[in-house]
């Protein structure tokens, strides 16, 4: 009862500091490309190139199938929300150390420097889907209802992606191993996943690696509504929103608990 | 009506002993300890009222900017209990979130929020702030910009936009020229006839009796004096005079 108490006064709190969280992520977006010529424009520069060199050595050099649609729509369609995720995660590690003399000073929940970062990068996600235009166009895919599947699908990846970022951001505060750890886990991650390749091609007897992995439950869905025309598996969709939202919830209370040392440790 | 109430009031950091991985897995494996308590601040007892303002003084490292960052919610008493019952404005560390990329205007808005001013409240306040750190034709350029003068000057100006119902000042800032100074020392002066409470950590005595009816002396992270502000004073010299 009175942990209940306790959670919607936090709620509460988080709620009437609401404008901390937009003036947060403004700021994140504006000073990153300042006094730089193009500016906001390298969110899409950025992954256009990425997609560029990827699709080339992937589809040119190695070879890798992608059925029906070419291999560098089926590539950005997944690479996009990998990057999402990927970014979040590496700013979010230094949401807490970044902004030590904020949180050595003055009180506000601190949970809102990592939703701030996050912010940031869901702008940025959103803006480099733009590179799906152009592409779309050329190769003439067409889009039925169904792509409308991709805002859950958003949404679970964004509580699974908050999830890991609340937990990340402060055990780097009292370790930062985490940053540097969080580098080759992300690789290795971006490999287990089935971005650049098709779940197809993965070994069979390996393959219940991605039913452990939520992020390639999300990757595929992405990949079976926006390109496939047809609805995800709900099944495994299910199970990929449970845990995650299970998972938010206990890396919620371990970043509240933690909360009150922040000062001491960063 | 009680404003600030510390009872018992303690606070340890444990520090990690071992400076490197290096030394800290023979450490952990040997049983020896890892860590070892400091105590900041042992067994604090006061209390002040509304309308009444605290100074608090001591030597370096008795414990006086914890027991700030403690009344300002920033960290946990280890033991003990501490009861805040207003809005707290810490003036410590001014501009600490201050962007240097981002221009004053965007800056002021930003830092507004981190004190919790909504964004309606910040339209109301911001031309006051501007007159205030007089800064009218540099609110639109970078504050990296800007001299470390004129950073104080507005970092303090949106400090001080709302009257809070407590003001935590660690040393008088030594803001800008003597004149601005005099005149955040005026606002401040403004505040406490408005019913603020001021929280003030001091090396000088005189400051305390110009400002303060309540003194609290640490010394060595324990509490060897609360009470009135001119009797605190007194006794604080006769600290100062004699030996370690």
């Amino acid at each position: 009862m009175d942990k209940a108490k306790k959670l919607i006064l936090n709620l509460k709190l988080f709620f009437s500091y609401r404008e901390l969280l937009l003036n947060l992520a403004r700021r994140e977006i504006t000073q990153r490309y300042k006094q730089s010529i193009l500016g906001y424009f390298w969110v899409i520069l950025n992954p256009l190139f990425q997609l560029l060199v990827l699709s080339f050595v992937f589809s040119t050099i190695f070879r890798v199938s992608s059925f029906s649609v070419p291999y560098i729509v089926f590539l950005m369609v997944g690479l996009l929300p990998w990057n999402f995720f990927s970014s979040s995660l590496s700013s979010a590690s230094n949401a807490l150390v970044g902004n030590s003399s904020l949180i050595t000073k003055i009180y506000f929940p601190r949970e809102i420097l990592v939703y701030g970062t996050i912010l940031a990068k869901i702008v940025d996600f959103l803006y480099s889907c733009l590179v799906l235009i152009p592409f779309f166009l050329y190769f003439h895919i067409i889009l039925n209802w169904q792509v409308l599947w991709v805002i859950p699908i958003f949404i679970i990846q964004l509580i699974f992606t908050a999830a890991l970022s609340l937990l990340i951001s402060s055990f780097n505060l009292f370790y930062r191993d985490i940053q540097y750890l969080l580098n080759l886990i992300i690789s290795l991650w971006f490999y287990l996943t089935p971005v650049l390749y098709p779940v197809e091609q993965f070994p069979e007897k390996y393959r219940f690696i991605f039913s452990l992995n939520p992020m390639s439950v999300i990757i595929n869905a992405y990949r079976q509504t926006v390109l496939g025309g047809g609805p995800p598996n709900l099944n495994s969709l299910g199970i990929a929103a449970l845990t995650s939202i299970i998972f938010f919830l206990v890396a919620y209370l371990i970043f509240k608990k933690s909360e009150g040392q922040f000062a001491d440790y960063v | 009506m009680i404003i600030i109430k510390s009872e018992n009031l303690s606070k340890i950091y444990s520090l990690q002993k071992q400076r490197t991985f290096k030394e800290f897995l023979p450490a952990l494996f040997s049983g020896q300890p890892t860590k070892h308590a400091f105590h900041a601040l042992s067994h604090l007892n006061f209390e002040v009222n509304r309308e009444e303002s605290l100074g608090i003084l001591g030597r370096n490292g008795s414990g006086k900017s914890t027991l700030l960052k403690i009344i300002a919610g920033v960290t946990k008493p280890s033991d003990g209990r501490i009861t805040v019952n207003g809005q707290v404005a810490p003036l410590i560390e001014l501009g600490a979130g201050f962007h240097p990329e981002l221009t004053g205007r965007e800056n002021v808005y930003l830092n507004g929020s981190i004190l919790g001013i909504k964004k309606k409240e910040m339209d109301r306040l911001y031309k006051s702030i501007v007159n205030f750190a007089e800064l009218h034709a540099f609110m639109d350029q970078p504050v990296k910009h800007y001299s470390s003068g004129m950073y104080m000057r507005l970092a303090f100006s949106v400090a001080v936009a709302e009257k809070p119902e407590i003001l935590l000042v660690d040393e008088i800032l030594a803001v800008g020229d003597t004149k601005f100074q005099e005149k955040c020392l005026n606002r401040i002066k403004e505040f406490q006839i408005q019913g603020s409470t001021l929280v003030l950590v001091t090396h000088s005595p005189g400051q305390i009796e110009q400002y303060c009816q309540k003194v609290l002396i640490l010394d060595k992270s324990k509490q060897i004096f609360f009470g009135d502000a001119k009797e605190g004073v007194e006794k604080y010299q006769t600290i100062l005079s004699s030996p370690l």
